[in-house]
């Protein structure tokens, strides 16, 4: 089933919603300074905030995405959904094509976290994805029909340190 | 010529359709992101948490809301859509700062509107429905504070821009306060920007 996400995409008075879900427009230097703000104030806590935030987020809205669409019932085309909704908000390109219940591996090529920071603050050390990692954790975690926290996402390669692509690992907490 | 936010919101909502390759929505001059509020709000009000209650989270929002709404609005107010179709609206100064605040509305960040603007001096910006406010009450209860962090820095950020110092300059050299806030339980939020003290 092919979802028409502009359709999804509404405005109702001076809220936004996508398939039912309020959100808001914010760009890379919200999204950064955000980030680089709970980085940098709270250390591993700030960035155990983002993912966590990130994962519960993502869970509520794929939940929400699935009882709209209830056509949408394999798991190859819930991971679909999944990748062309990360596409559809503007959050870049992300591959499950390595993924099983039991966890596995996915590519990122191009992220707007990693747009944003690279333009913003520039070269990082170490891996920065970590919205990216709570929204794949909470999606799966709907996919599966798991509880949040089912799965850990880590990253082993970043876009922010330069490397070529984003990969994540997945794995059972 | 009055400022026509509907047209402002259309084409927001008409840019923000279109994605490039890389699943990147550049528009305005910036890049956008479609985030539930949930997760927003998830992040500030557990930032403040964690760090206490020594007001030190509370000004580091405002001051992330404040640099962003200035990096913000200089890339928007610098691309090729607001000179399409936002200044041709501006015929004052002091219009850009209305035009901020249709951008601000579709955006998504709360039905506001300019109270009151003294040029250089004072501007106040109210909001009736701010996801901020209604996300901390939904969340917590009552609040003792206001708890629209990223608006009441933005409210600044809208005077540095037309006000302040030229780009890159300018930033901070307005402060300002939420004077009501829903979540405390008021009618609406209301910020109010003026030059900070030096």
């Amino acid at each position: 089933m092919i979802i028409n996400w502009p359709e999804k995409f509404a405005r109702k008075g001076h809220e936004l919603f996508l398939s039912g879900l309020p959100i808001a427009l914010h760009c890379h230097h919200y999204n950064m300074n955000l980030q680089k703000t709970l980085e940098s104030s709270l250390g591993s806590d700030g960035t155990l905030l983002l993912y966590q935030a990130a994962e519960e987020s993502s869970y509520a809205g794929f939940t929400s995405f699935l009882q709209h669409h209830p056509k949408i019932n394999t798991t190859k085309s819930k991971l679909e959904l999944a990748s062309t909704s990360y596409q559809y908000c503007g959050l870049g390109i992300i591959n499950f094509t390595q993924i099983e219940p039991e966890g596995g591996r996915i590519v990122s090529p191009h992220s707007h976290h990693v747009t944003g920071w690279l333009a913003k603050f520039g070269k990082r050390e170490t891996p920065g994805c970590f919205f990216s990692r709570g929204w794949i954790a909470g999606a799966l975690a709907v996919i599966y029909d798991k509880h949040i926290g089912y799965y850990r996402v880590d990253e082993l390669q970043c876009k922010m340190t330069l490397a070529r692509e984003c990969v994540f690992e997945v794995v059972i907490a | 010529m009055a400022i026509d936010t509907d047209k402002i919101v259309h084409a927001v909502m008409h840019g923000s359709r279109i994605r490039e390759e890389k699943g990147i929505i550049p528009l305005f001059g910036v890049y956008l992101s479609m985030i539930p509020v949930e997760y927003y709000n998830k992040i500030s009000f557990g930032f403040e948490r964690k760090m206490g209650q020594d007001g030190s989270a509370e000004k580091l929002l405002v001051a992330a809301g404040q640099e962003c709404g200035y990096a913000t609005f200089q890339g928007i107010r610098s691309s090729r859509e607001w000179d399409e179709v936002v200044q041709p609206m501006i015929e004052h100064t002091e219009d850009q700062i209305y035009c901020f605040v249709s951008i601000a509305i579709a955006f998504g960040w709360g039905d506001l509107a300019v109270e009151e603007l003294i040029p250089h001096e004072k501007l106040v910006v109210r909001a009736s429905d701010s996801y901020e406010a209604r996300g901390y009450w939904d969340a917590y209860g009552k609040a003792d504070a206001g708890k629209c962090y990223m608006l009441r820095g933005v409210a600044a950020a809208f005077m540095d821009l037309v006000y302040g110092a030229e780009y890159p300059d300018g930033c901070f050299q307005y402060t300002a306060i939420e004077t009501f806030c829903q979540a405390k339980g008021d009618p609406h939020c209301e910020f109010v920007a003026r030059k900070a003290a030096l």
